[in-house]
Order: C-alpha cells, then structure tokens, then sequence
C-alpha cells in the first residue's frame, strides 16, 4: 500500500514538472474573456498540435513579465495585451517580433495573414486576436426617449441624468469631439488629427467638464468592465459608456439594456510572444499561436463572446453557422462591433497617438477631474 | 609598586581581562548568530529593495550612454534656438548605433518620459533614416516630422545629459529642472501630484479623527463591559475585520449608492424626497465611510489593549477625592489611554496613507490618491524610476511624521497590547 501510494505521488509529480516545463503558458484577462479562448481555441489548438496549452489569469500592465525578465526567469509564454502595450514591450525587447505573412497562415481563399487583418498590427510583435468596442448603452426602463446617438449621450437637456464614463482619458476624448460636431472620418482620423493640437485637446475636456458639472447630468466614473452594466441597471445612472461585450452578456442575461453604436470606438487586443519564454527556442509557441490565431479558431471564440475575430475571413464562417453564439438561437453577426451596421459613425482607437500622449493627457484629465 | 604586581591572574596564569573579554566575545558571537537570520531577512525583504529603488530613481545613466556623441555635442549649444548641424549629426550617428542594437525603443521609451510625443517620432525617424543621404543632417531629420523641429524637444533630450539625476524626484512635485538648471513648476493644466499628495494627507488624516472618535467609546465600552457581553461584542469589531476588504468596500456601495438602500430608507421615512436624494457614494463622503469602517478594528484593538489594563479603582480614587466624573476621565483615564491613542493613531495614519484599492472604487472624481498614480507608473507607463521616487516619497513623509510623533507623544509611550 505504502509503496503503491508513493508511486503515485512520485507519478504526479513527475507528470506536474513535465506538463510545467512543457506547456505553453498563455496568460490573460480570466472570466469568461478568458473561458471564451480557452473553449474558443485554446482547447482545439491543443488538441490539433498536441501542444498542452496553460492558462493563467493577469491583470494586465507589463510590470509582471518586465520583473520575470529582470529576475532572469521567464515562465511565460504568450500573452493577451492592450495594443499600447505591445508598442511599450516591443520596444524595451520584451516580444518576439514577427514576419505575419510567413509566421502565421493565410486565409481560407488565400489572403497572405497580412491583408487578412481588420486593421494593421501596431507594431511587429502583435498578432491580432479580437477586436472589441466602447459603445454606450441605456437602461430602457429608466429613460425617458431613445438615445440614438453619441450627441444625446452628451445631451442632458434631452435625457436628464448622471452618465457612466470611463475613469481615465482613453476614448472619452474621443466620444466628447465626435459628439461635438466633428466628423470621425476614415477610422476615426479627423478626431485624432484635431486632438493632436492643443486647441482640440481642450475642447475634449471642456465637452467633459460641461457634461460632468452640469446639474441635470454628472457623471460617475468606472474602472471595471462589469461596472457600466451594474450602474444602469440600479439606476445609478442613465447612460453609461462600457464594452459591447459585457452590455451584451447583461442583454442576454435577461438586463434591460441597449446599446447604441452611433460613435463607438473600435479597440483592439493582441497576443505577444516572450521573447526568450520557455518554449520560445523550441517553436512551441510560435506554433500555437499562429494555429489560435487562424480564420476558423479566432471564429470559434465569437461563439462564447461579442468581440470581433481580427481576421476579415472569420467572419464569412460565423455567417455560414448562424445562429453562431453558444444558446443557439442569437445571431452573432450583428452583434459583431465590425459589422457593417455598427460601423456607420466610429473610431479606431489609435494606440500610437496614446502610446505617444497617454502621460500627460493623464495629468490634464486628472487636475481636470480634481476641480469637479 | 609597579604595574605587573597589579594584574590580577586567573588560576591557568591568564591575565582576568583577556579570559573576560574571550568569554564575552563568544557570547557576542552567539548572540549575533541567534539575530543573524532575522538580520539577513531584514536585509533581503527591506535594505535591498529600498537600496535598489533608491538608485533606480536617481540613475539616469541608460540614456547617458545612449546619446554619447550627441551630449557631447550638446554642451556648447545655449539651448535657445534650434541646436546646430553638428548635433543633428552626432544624433543621428548615435542614433544609427542605436538601431544596429536595435535599442531605439528603450531611446523612445526614456524619451517620452521626459517629454510626450517622442515615441512616434523616433519610430518615424527609424523608418525615414534608411534612406537619409550624407550630410545636412538637420534638414532630413527635421523633415521627418515637424516635432523634430521644435526647439522643445531638443531641450527635453538635453535635460537627460546628466548619469545622476533628481528630476524624477521633482516630476514628483510638479516642478522640473529646465535646460538653463532653473526648478520650474509644470504648466498649470498638468499640476496633478502635489494635490494629490494633499488630498492623500488630508484623507488619512480624516479617516484617522473619524477612526478615533468612533473607535474611542467602543474600546471603553469593550474594556469594561462584563465578560458575556464584552465578548459578543468583540466578536462585532473582530468580524469585519476577517471580512475581505473588497467585499466590505463593495457593500458599502450598494448601502450607500443614490439607489442604494440607506436612501431608499430615507425616502421610505420621508427624511428626503426621491427625486433629491443625497450623494452619498462616488465622493469624498463615501470614501470617508468605507475607510473609517474598514480601519476601524485597527484603532479599537490598541485602544481596548491599553484600556483593560487601566485598574477601575483609579476612577473611584479620583471621584472619593472630589472630582467631577469629567475631572476623572479628563485627568486620570485619558492621560492613561495616550499610549494606545497613538499606537492606534499611527497605525491607522499609515495603512490609510498608502491605501488605494477603496478609494479607486468609491471615490469618484475626487478618489484618485497617490498610491494610485505610483500603481500607475508601475503597471501602465513602465516608468519604474519615477513610481521609484514617489514611493520613495512616500515612505519619507511617513518617517517624517514618525519622527514629528516620536517628538511629541513619544515612541515609548506607544502600545500596541
């Protein structure tokens, strides 16, 4: 007995260092962002390669990987990051920068991965995983009227009551100039044209401020994806901006809730690779990463979630399987931030121009913030 | 009489001093080895990293040994007008070094610390360079992109020339060293740090006043309630404590949001109407509320410690010799209970001045404190020498208010139980 049950410790820990050393390590968000992956093609890939692949739940920032890489023990090996990140890690050499067109496989039709892309990589060493969006949305039992666009979320007059927005700058900027009368243009490029003066970077503000001290609105702020739904639905506040996916888990979830896409902001999250992580040198990650990233498995997550596939080709999958979600009876297309509907008034975040100006329009967003 | 006589022997003919000193030494030996892990601990968990954060925020050797030739050629330019050709020149020679080691991220990166805008350009440059021709280096560099061309950003580049630097210390209040070594306040849109530094102090001070005039009757009444209740009533204070704080802090909005439950009550009584009701949540009042709860065990468990060992017929003393119930508890209780008060005080100020997690949450616009924007710096920017200096900072005001204590309660006077 004694010696059957040190065999199997002995078994399990040989197992646990082997799966350990051997499994690619893919860190991300957790949730059901997370879950959405892993069922996605986390499990697919692995099963297809035989490549075990390893979850791990972050908080995002890339002060954890900087540590590892510091200390000179790297136990990661692909990670889900914000598009700023990738050009902050790509440039103090934390990733591996990519060659798309070689690394990662084409489309079904042929399309080379490089033209396949909804938008251009930020930088070499991000591969394009799903696109999401800062739509806002309302409580349709509490308002009054129907918000259609991004102009009556600024419109206290017409719709009286507090509004939900994001604690930092990011996208705020942004909604406050296209809700004031300009025109985002092709991806948005007017807006970031005008926001990188001066002049235009004050009227942002001052279309907040005004928002934000008037007494028929004010503003609450949040800085957790689950926090717009929960707002709206206490009746804490009217409206709230907040990411189409967590709005549309609430819809689903029975929440009286509705979205509006007038203005939205297309944002973006890409995978990295560790330069130098464990399974680096032997091609392990690089393989996995580029069968998670493919047209058919970048589709298979949209089953479990309302973020866009990066890939074009993705979508004509969804299309063909509808109803695509995991109910079986929503269609996922329309829910898509890239779908053509969707897509008639909207901006794409620009990580550069934030990459560029994040810290200081953090310091004039916070003293602004400060003489509420 | 001569001084041999005078020395006295042990048995073995060893002068009784060296035998002494021999026999002490040992025991020093011993009781150095019996600290020496606590001593080694201390200077791994504490020493090093404080050491370490000390000269990440001054080091500003990286961009030092990046631009070697351009700083050089920087130290005749009066930096008023544009720099000459020679600096265009000497940059774009470090700057191609830079490129063959592919390290002009880590350039872009520092850069933007010092002045935003940089990142876009040195990538814009890095692309335009490959086709530069030889020779007047300042036209096609200042082609590339109109920032090249302001005189601004060759200051902010200017400013990185020294290995040692105290601008982070600096950035930290707001102020920074310009190119003519004056120390100038930022422009007045971007003064964020020194209010929130203020808005920390002015929190946990608060929340400490709150804290002690709350926790104050509780300790009293815990130390000399009898046993069964005193116990039930510990229990009350202790159970908060092993609560996690997120869901102490999440209650606390759902009680106190406009929606919530404490205004719903409100409105039921008809204190308020329901179209008026009181902000309670997302402000400096919410704050206030979650805070004070939550560090509250952290005032009453001293207090209480020092409480119960204050013998009850002191007070009866007091009263049999003519004094008023206050006269008593003014001059005898009270002054016996200084010793908790500023254990409790202390604690309390400290833990609050470094909190985050609570305020982010219920503090609305107004909730930002300064360990946020140090969390900032770590996680976002990567700026570990500037998050380095704040927290720097922050450790010096808490030392200094230790000592501002220690000068007027008195380290000793403190107990913790």
């Amino acid at each position: 007995m004694k010696t059957i049950s040190k065999l199997l410790l002995a078994i399990t820990f040989a197992i646990s260092v082997t799966t350990s050393a051997f499994a690619v390590t893919v860190v991300s968000w957790g949730g059901s962002y997370t879950e959405s992956q892993k069922l996605g093609y986390g499990d697919p890939t692995a099963k297809a390669t035989g490549i075990e692949i390893n979850w791990v739940d972050y908080s995002g920032g890339l002060s954890e990987i900087k540590a590892q890489k510091e200390a000179g023990a790297i136990t990661w090996d692909i990670i889900d990051v914000y598009a700023m990140d990738t050009i902050t890690g790509c440039d103090e050499g934390l990733f591996v920068e990519f060659d798309f067109d070689k690394d990662f496989p084409a489309a079904p039709d042929g399309t080379v991965a490089s033209k396949d892309f909804f938008a251009p990589m930020p930088s070499k060493c991000a591969v394009g995983n799903i696109l999401y969006s800062w739509t806002y949305a309302y409580n349709t039992e509490t308002i009054k009227g129907t918000p259609k666009t991004i102009k009556d979320f600024f419109n206290t007059k017409k719709f009286p009551g507090k509004r939900g927005i994001y604690k930092g700058a990011l996208t705020n900027l942004e909604i406050a100039l296209a809700a004031d009368g300009i025109k985002p243009g092709k991806g948005g490029e007017k807006i970031y044209k005008a926001l990188d003066t001066e002049k235009g970077v004050t009227r942002a503000m001052d279309k907040i401020k005004e928002l934000c001290t008037d007494p028929n609105g004010g503003c609450v702020f949040w800085s957790a994806g689950a926090q717009p739904p929960e707002l709206l639905v206490s009746g804490e506040v009217v409206m709230a901006t907040g990411w189409n996916g967590r709005f549309f888990n609430a819809i689903v979830e029975g929440a009286p809730l509705k979205q509006v896409w007038d203005g939205q902001g297309l944002d973006y999250e890409y995978f990295v690779q560790v330069k130098g992580g464990p399974n680096d040198a032997n091609g392990k990650a690089l393989k996995a990463l580029a069968m998670m990233t493919s047209t058919e498995m970048l589709a298979g997550s949209a089953k479990h979630i309302a973020y866009a596939p990066y890939r074009i080709s993705s979508i004509d999958i969804m299309q063909a399987g509808e109803p695509w979600f995991k109910d079986g009876k929503t269609n996922m297309v329309p829910q898509m931030p890239t779908a053509p509907a969707n897509t008639k008034n909207y901006f794409l975040v620009d990580p550069i121009y934030w990459a560029d100006n994040g810290t200081e329009l953090g310091e004039k967003w916070e003293a602004m913030k400060a003489g509420f | 009489m001569n001084s041999e006589t005078q020395k006295i022997l042990t048995t073995d003919g060893i002068p009784l001093e060296v035998s002494l000193k021999k026999a002490e030494r040992k025991n020093k030996i011993k009781a150095f080895l019996l600290v020496a892990p606590l001593l080694l601990f201390i200077i791994i968990t504490y020493v090093i990293p404080i050491g370490s954060m000390l000269t990440r925020s001054i080091d500003d050797k990286m961009v030092t040994e990046m631009l070697p030739k351009t700083f050089k050629s920087m130290e005749t330019w009066d930096g008023q007008e544009l720099p000459p050709e020679e600096v265009f020149e000497a940059f774009y020679l470090d700057f191609q070094n830079l490129v063959d080691e592919r390290r002009e991220g880590k350039l872009s990166t520092q850069l933007n610390y010092t002045k935003n805008g940089f990142k876009s350009i040195i990538k814009k440059l890095r692309r335009k360079s490959k086709s530069f021709v030889e020779g007047n280096y300042k036209e096609q560099i200042m082609s590339v992109h109109k920032r090249w061309a302001d005189v601004e950003y060759w200051q902010a580049i200017k400013r990185r020339a020294p290995a040692y630097t105290v601008q982070k210390y600096l950035k930290g209040i707001d102020m920074y060293k310009n190119d003519k070594g004056e120390i100038v306040n930022v422009s007045e849109d971007r003064r964020i740090h020194r209010l929130l530094w203020l808005r920390t102090i002015e929190v946990a001070l608060f929340v400490t006043i709150f804290c002690f005039l709350m926790a104050y009757p509780i300790a009293h009444l815990l130390a000399t309630l009898p046993m069964k209740y005193s116990n039930l009533l510990m229990i009350c204070v202790l159970l908060p404590f092993w609560t996690s704080l997120l869901v102490r802090t999440a209650s606390w909005m759902i009680l106190l949001q406009q929606q919530g439950i404490v205004n719903d009550f409100f409105v039921f009584i008809g204190l308020v109407a329901n179209d008026a009701r009181p902000e309670m949540m997302y402000n400096k009042t919410g704050t206030y509320v979650a805070m004070t709860q939550i560090l509250l065990p952290f005032m009453v468990l001293p207090l209480y410690s020092v409480m119960k060992t204050i013998s009850p017929s002191l007070m009866r003393a007091g009263k049999s010799l003519g004094g008023t119930p206050f006269t008593t508890f003014w001059k005898i209780y009270f002054p016996l209970t200084i010793p908790g008060i500023g254990a409790g005080c202390l604690l309390v100020f400290i833990l609050a001045i470094g909190y985050y997690i609570t305020p982010a949450l219920v503090g609305g616009a107004s909730g930002t404190l300064i360990s946020n924007q140090i969390a900032f710096h770590m996680k976002a920017t990567l700026d570990w020498s500037f998050a380095s200096a704040m927290g720097l900072m922050l450790l010096t005001g808490v030392l200094a208010i230790y000592w501002v204590y220690n000068k007027i309660v008195g380290i000793d006077n403190i107990k913790l139980g």
